[in-house]
């Protein structure tokens, strides 16, 4: 079994926290986070949907790998076939809505596309150690 | 000699899942774990697990 990258257990329930504001954030605007003068060219003047993904993206990083209580090697095979199972169901869901929306419609598939392979991969995971009762923390 | 699946799973550090999966056909184990289920029964691994015609 190799080494994969886990966080401590503890991290599953910071990025869970993590997401819920910056979910907001997100599709939300708040008005203090204008952009400071940096001297570059920013064509819109409202950070806080940056912020917001940026939250959204490290809070679900957080959920997917982070360690459960006891890891051992079929966790670790359970994480590695949940992961290609993620890939795939995400690709084919791709295939499927290409096909089904067009022109301004379309822009929604890149933009939930950016989140639904980590979603997969944790939903899948955490639902395949909930039904084989192994030990969360 | 009669253990529980849990009781196996304590003294080789795994979970009671693994040994169940590994019971059920469901999971192959790893060559660490192959020998030290052989080692726990004191039997030769070939006792415990045999190739498969498809393997």
């Amino acid at each position: 079994m190799r080494k994969l990258k886990l966080l401590p257990a503890v991290y599953k329930w910071i990025g869970l926290i993590l997401l819920i504001p910056s979910s907001y954030l997100a599709t939300h605007d708040i008005s203090f986070l204008k952009t400071a003068h940096t001297g570059r060219n920013f064509t819109n003047d409202n950070l806080s949907d940056e912020i917001g993904f940026t939250g959204i993206f490290i809070g679900l990083l957080f959920l997917a790998f982070s360690r459960l209580k006891n890891e051992d090697e079929y966790t670790y095979y359970l994480r590695l076939t949940s992961l290609q199972w993620a890939v795939i169901i995400n690709y084919t869901l791709l295939i499927a809505f290409t096909w089904l929306l067009y022109g301004t419609a379309f822009l929604a598939v890149p933009m939930y596309n950016m989140l639904t392979v980590l979603l997969i991969y944790i939903v899948r995971f955490y639902s395949l150690v909930f039904i084989k009762s192994i030990d969360r923390s | 000699m009669s253990i529980t699946q849990e009781d196996l799973a304590k003294s080789i550090s795994v979970s009671r899942q693994t040994i169940h999966a590994i019971e059920s056909n469901k999971y192959v184990p790893s060559a660490i774990l192959v020998l030290k289920l052989a080692r726990f029964f004191n039997k030769p691994v070939e006792e415990i697990f045999q190739l498969e015609e498809t393997d």
